[in-house]
């Protein structure tokens, strides 16, 4: 399971690896022109995509027919207009069509200029081109960028975590069920303490996954950056993946674990609440049910944070985990509202465990014969 | 010591308990007999604190609470163990939640293992072992940790006789040590070999309390145990018999209706000659554990 999302991706990149190696021959485009400086030119400006062996029409023609290339380009120069014809079995893709307009503009310009006997002077003249430029409010533009792309990778993330480990959660609670070795357990330790625990090792089991995918990524992000076009890609947007970055690594990682923490005890509760271990796959479904209803409710908010419902939902526990980051990242939360959030979903947390904590050995011994609406409005402990 | 004091339980509808009291002092052994559903485990699981009842029950003077699990040792009806782990896995986590440091546990496992025969190494995976042996290492578990209160739920169910020997001397063991123990069996041969005192439930009431003698003293001498040439039909016609038993090879036992007619058939029976077998005892427990559940069916 923690190797899995590692496997797709090298499975993905090898895959892709191999398509590429393989169709490479067949996408590239041979250059035949009798002027060995026009085809030297061309070249010097154009390398990639350029099959540089082929030099004949009709060592092309048999290529383009074997399927060893996508097309040839004949340049000719011979008279005072430049000619550039494409031979392919389907048009030439935009980026190649461009390139070759612009070298054939570049190149029949030079021609005109020496054809008229223009002096340097009139040809700087000539060469004055007008001047289009964009003005636009500083960092405004990537800044929201930076918040849409922060609150999808969030609460993305926190919905995938959620949904992932509450069934494993609730599994893992139920499957205890009327054993007996829980009766040994009982005999030794309180209920609560050992509630407490199996929470937390499910807890320890969710942070070891979450650091192994950082790791992993951050493996991969090393790798990718010896790559030049990727590394290319992004040094240009280094403020948008900071800014990202930002967003993730800060109090809205808190919310990230906290949200995992109150979804896992429910869970757990769900796992003890079924009738027998072989229900412990329907134990989640509640808890997945409350997640989406969160994550769903999240989604038409993203771009209306100052909906009431928005300000209510983040002070409310189990939904404060997507609508207060949510808020963080746009800024309109003021560290007050945070704090407060926070300590409300703490409070709910050690409620909430010590709650069930109390009813847990009675649940898991199945020594009780309360349903569970007895439970939650009758809540009470012999001492 | 233990000491139960009018404890009740009703699942609905059923009485599982009904003011049901008794006390195990230190050093103690007290079997608990009764039929299934007679309360047994229901009394083993209201001292473990695992249900609600009414009453009182306290452990050395103080009701039983969360501090004294370190010193208590329980070994359920149904076995069940972690089959994932290693024999030396599950004994070192048990008896770490009995506060007991790996440290001190671990050079004692092999010790455990041969004392109770157990057919495996410290490191064979519990599911690996045969359901006996898993029950060997359930017991040790329950022990390991030399508890001073010993809940046993049928400990001999499923143990063939060397084994439930080896269990027997492990109880007589913690005994010595000072341990209260109660236990719970069917087999009235065990109970009759470790308990010092017996506790009969029949649908959650004692019937039966006390001394293993006393118990079986109340219900007389009316077992009478002969070797003799005499047939049975001879013997039945005696004064004072109810019934006779044929235990083969002019061996018979007398069931008297009057313990005080033994010196009489006594008389009738050796005529002042000697005679190679004659014993005048109580009912076995057994016998006692039949009539008493009889008595229900009356």
């Amino acid at each position: 399971m923690v190797l899995g999302p590692f496997l797709m991706i090298a499975v993905t990149v090898g895959i892709s690896y191999v398509s590429a190696n393989s169709s490479s021959s067949s996408h590239q485009v041979a250059v035949i022109s009798d002027s060995a400086v026009l085809r030297k030119s061309y070249l010097q400006q154009h390398q990639s995509g350029i099959n540089t062996k082929i030099t004949t029409t009709a060592k092309a023609k048999k290529a383009v027919k074997a399927n060893h290339l996508a097309g040839y380009l004949t340049l000719d120069a011979s008279g005072t207009q430049l000619r550039g014809d494409y031979h392919g079995s389907t048009a030439m893709d935009s980026g190649l069509k461009a390139k070759v307009q612009n070298f054939l503009l570049q190149y029949q310009q030079l021609k005109n200029y020496q054809t008229a006997k223009l002096t340097p002077k009139q040809q700087q003249a000539l060469a004055q081109t007008p001047v289009l430029k964009q003005h636009i409010a500083a960092k405004t533009g990537t800044s929201n960028l930076v918040k849409t792309l922060s609150f999808w990778v969030l609460i993305t993330m926190i919905y995938i975590i959620l949904i992932t480990y509450s069934t494993i959660a609730a599994q893992e609670i139920a499957s205890d069920k009327g054993t007996k070795i829980m009766e040994i357990i009982f005999s030794s330790t309180t209920a609560t303490s050992y509630f407490i625990g199996k929470i937390t090792g499910i807890l320890l089991v969710i942070v070891t996954q979450i650091v192994i995918y950082i790791c992993g990524g951050w493996l991969g992000y090393t790798i990718a950056m010896q790559n030049a076009g990727i590394k290319k890609l992004v040094l240009a947007n280094q403020s948008l993946v900071k800014g990202i970055f930002h967003n993730l690594f800060n109090l809205n990682l808190l919310y990230v674990l906290l949200g995992v923490v109150i979804y896992t005890i429910l869970a757990a509760y769900s796992g003890a609440l079924v009738a027998k271990a072989e229900d412990a796959s329907k134990a989640a479904q509640p808890v997945i049910m409350l997640s989406m209803a969160g994550f769903f409710i999240a989604l038409p908010f993203q771009n209306n944070l100052d909906a009431v419902l928005v300000k209510i939902l983040s002070y409310v526990p189990f939904f404060s985990s997507y609508f207060m980051p949510m808020r963080i990242i746009n800024g309109t939360a003021g560290l007050g509202e945070q704090i407060g959030s926070l300590a409300i979903l703490l409070v709910a947390i050690g409620l909430f465990a010590l709650y069930i904590g109390r009813q847990y050995q009675r649940l898991m011994l199945q020594t009780d014969s309360k349903n569970i609406w007895q439970h939650l409005f009758h809540s009470r402990r012999r001492s | 010591m233990l000491s139960i004091q009018h404890i009740s339980k009703e699942f609905g509808s059923v009485k599982a308990l009904n003011d049901v009291s008794f006390d195990v002092p230190n050093g103690q052994i007290m079997g608990l007999i009764g039929q299934n559903g007679a309360g047994k485990s229901t009394t083993f699981h209201s001292i473990l604190n695992f249900i609600d009842y009414g009453g009182s029950i306290q452990w050395q003077g103080h009701p039983l609470s969360a501090t004294d699990f370190d010193h208590i040792g329980y070994l359920p009806e149904e076995r069940s163990l972690m089959t994932k782990l290693t024999i030396e896995q599950q004994i070192v986590y048990l008896a770490r939640l009995k506060g007991q440091s790996a440290k001190v546990i671990r050079p004692q496992i092999d010790d455990w293992l041969e004392r109770f025969a157990v057919k495996g190494t410290r490191k064979s995976k519990i599911n690996d072992l045969s359901k006996g042996n898993q029950q060997k290492v359930q017991l040790i578990c329950t022990l390991i940790h030399q508890p001073d209160l010993l809940i046993l739920d049928e400990p001999f169910s499923g143990l063939d006789p060397v084994n439930a020997d080896l269990l027997k001397q492990a109880v007589l063991a913690a005994k010595d040590r000072g341990a209260a123990i109660i236990f719970s069996s069917h087999d009235m041969e065990h109970v009759t070999a470790l308990c010092d005192q017996l506790v009969m439930l029949r649908k959650g009431d004692v019937v039966l309390h006390g001394n293993l003698d006393d118990v079986r003293d109340q219900f007389g001498k009316t077992e009478l145990f002969v070797t003799t040439d005499w047939t049975a039909e001879h013997l039945q016609a005696l004064a004072g018999v109810g019934s006779v038993t044929d235990r083969h090879n002019h061996r018979y036992v007398l069931h008297l209706t009057d313990a005080s007619a033994g010196p009489a058939i006594f008389d009738a029976l050796t005529q002042g000659h000697y005679i190679e077998e004659f014993s005048q005892q109580p009912p076995t427990l057994d016998e006692i554990f039949r009539l008493k559940v009889g008595e229900e069916h009356v």
